[in-house]
C-alpha cells in the first residue's frame, strides 16, 4: 500500500518515533500559544519554513502538504476573516495551518512501520483496562491485510456497476458491496478461528 | 476439573435472542474479522474517484462508512471500528478521504468531527439495536441523524471552535455549509440499511423477533 513516507537521511529522518513526536509536538504546541498577530504569522510562517528547509524535508515536501490542505486553508480563512478580522483572521489560519504542516513531518519522515510497532508498543496499557492487548495487535494486524482485499472488492463492484451503466451512484453501489465485504469478513472470522483464534 | 465445568456453563448460558455475548466482552474471530473489514471499507469509501449523488454532486463517503458500521456491527464493534481506523490514521496510512493521512489530521480544525466518529457509530448503533425487534425504517432514520449526525457535530463543532479561536455560535453557523449532504447520507444509509435487513439479514448477527410475537421480556414480566 501506498504511504506518506518518503525516504532520506535528514535529521528528522534520524530522530526516533518517540523522540520525534515529543519535538514536534513540543513545536505545535509552541506555535500555537504564539499570539494572534501580523508579527506572530510571520513568527510562525518562519518555524514551519525551518522546519522544512533540513535535507530529507525540503520545499517541495512542503509545497505538497500545502496542496494536500488547501481545504482546511481555505474553509477556515473564510471562517476566519468573516468573524474576526484581517489581523487575528490571517493569524489565526497561518497557526492552524502550520500545526497541520508541521506534524505532517512525523508521516513524512516515518515508516509506517515503525510508527505501527510504537503504536503496539503502547497497546500494553490497555491490559489494566481488561482489554488484551495481543488481540489488538491482531486486530490491526489483520486490518492492515484486509486493506487491500476490499479495495480489490470496491473495483470490482464499480466495474460491475459500470458495466450495467450505473454510473457512479453511491445508491446503487453500497449494496452489493456491503454484501460482497460482509461475506469476506464471515470467510476471514472462519479462516482465523480455522488457525485457532478463538 | 472444576474450572472446566464453570466454563462450560457459562457458555450454555448464553441467550440466542438477546445479544448473544457472555457478560465480560471478549473480541472473538469473527469480530476481529468483522472490524477488519469495516475499518477497509471506511478506507474504500475514501479511496480517490468519489461517489456522487443526484448524478453529479461528488461526496465522500466516509461518514455514511459511520453511520453503516454502527447500524451493522453495532454499538461496541461499531465504535472500535472508528477507534481501529482512526489509530492507522495516525500512524500515517492514507486512509481518509482524498489519501489523506498522518497525525497532522488530529491537530487540524476538522480533528473533532473524526473524534465524533466513535461516538457517532457507538449511538447509531445503540438505537438501531435498541430492541429485540427488526428496527422500522423510522428507528434507523433517528439513529443515522442522531448518531451519525448530531453525535459527530457535538464533538466536532466544540474542538474546532477551540482550534479555531470562534465562539461555538459562530462555528454552528460555519458548520450549516455541510448539513444537507449529511442529511443525504443519513437518508441513504436509512434506506441502505433497511434493504440490507431484507436482503441479507446475516449482516447482523443476530436473531430479530418478528413484530408479530410478544416480546419475552413482557411476557416474563406478566407472570
Amino acid at each position: 500500500m501506498l504511504t506518506l513516507y518518503r525516504p532520506g537521511d535528514g535529521p528528522w529522518h534520524r530522530l526516533t518515533a518517540g523522540r520525534k513526536s515529543a519535538v514536534l509536538g513540543l513545536i505545535v504546541l509552541g506555535v500555537s500559544v504564539v499570539p494572534a498577530s501580523w508579527w506572530g504569522a510571520a513568527l510562525t510562517a518562519g518555524v514551519c519554513l525551518a522546519c522544512y528547509a533540513v535535507r530529507g524535508a525540503g520545499m517541495g515536501a512542503l509545497v505538497r502538504q500545502g496542496i494536500a490542505i488547501r481545504w482546511i486553508l481555505a474553509v477556515t480563512l473564510a471562517g476566519q476573516l468573516l468573524f474576526l478580522g484581517a489581523e487575528t483572521g490571517v493569524a489565526n489560519t497561518v497557526r492552524i495551518c502550520a500545526a497541520v504542516v508541521i506534524s505532517g513531518l512525523l508521516a513524512l519522515t516515518t515508516p509506517v512501520s515503525e510508527l505501527l510497532e510504537a503504536l503496539e508498543r503502547g497497546l500494553s496499557p490497555l491490559a489494566r483496562l481488561r482489554v488484551d492487548p495481543q488481540r489488538a495487535a491482531l486486530t490491526i494486524a489483520v486490518t492492515l491485510s484486509t486493506l487491500p482485499v476490499l479495495v480489490r472488492l470496491e473495483r470490482e463492484v464499480r466495474e460491475a456497476q459500470n458495466a450495467r451503466g450505473g454510473g457512479r451512484s453511491l445508491r446503487l453501489f453500497a449494496i452489493p458491496f456491503l454484501v460482497v465485504s460482509l461475506k469476506h469478513a464471515d470467510a476471514l472470522g472462519d479462516a482465523l478461528t480455522a488457525r485457532g483464534v478463538r | 476439573m472444576n474450572t472446566v465445568q464453570v466454563n462450560n456453563v457459562q457458555v450454555e448460558g448464553e441467550t440466542m435472542i438477546d445479544d448473544h455475548r457472555p457478560r465480560t466482552w471478549v473480541l472473538d474471530a469473527t469480530d476481529i474479522a468483522r472490524v477488519a473489514v469495516f475499518v477497509a471499507l471506511m478506507a474504500a469509501l475514501g479511496l480517490p474517484g468519489a461517489f456522487s449523488v443526484f448524478g453529479s454532486v461528488p461526496i465522500t463517503a466516509q461518514t455514511f462508512g459511520v453511520m453503516l458500521a454502527g447500524a451493522i456491527l453495532g454499538p461496541r464493534l461499531g465504535a472500535l471500528c472508528m477507534i481501529v481506523f482512526l489509530a492507522l490514521v495516525a500512524v500515517g496510512l492514507p486512509l481518509l478521504a482524498g489519501g489523506r493521512g498522518g497525525v497532522s489530521w488530529f491537530v487540524a480544525p476538522s480533528a473533532g468531527y473524526l473524534f465524533g466518529w466513535i461516538a457517532g457509530a457507538l449511538v447509531v448503533g445503540l438505537i438501531v439495536h435498541a430492541s429485540a425487534r427488526k428496527p422500522a425504517v423510522w428507528r434507523i432514520a433517528i439513529g443515522m441523524v442522531v448518531g451519525g449526525i448530531l453525535v459527530v457535530y457535538a464533538v466536532g463543532i466544540p474542538v474546532r471552535s477551540l482550534i479555531e479561536g470562534l465562539s461555538l455560535g459562530q462555528i454552528a453557523l460555519l458548520n450549516l455549509v455541510f448539513v444537507p449532504m449529511d442529511l443525504v447520507k443519513a437518508a441513504l444509509a436509512t434506506m441502505t440499511i433497511a434493504t440490507l435487513l431484507r436482503a441479507y439479514p446475516r449482516a447482523f448477527r443476530r436473531t430479530w423477533l418478528s413484530p408479530r410475537e410478544p416480546n419475552p421480556v413482557s411476557v416474563t414480566a406478566a407472570q
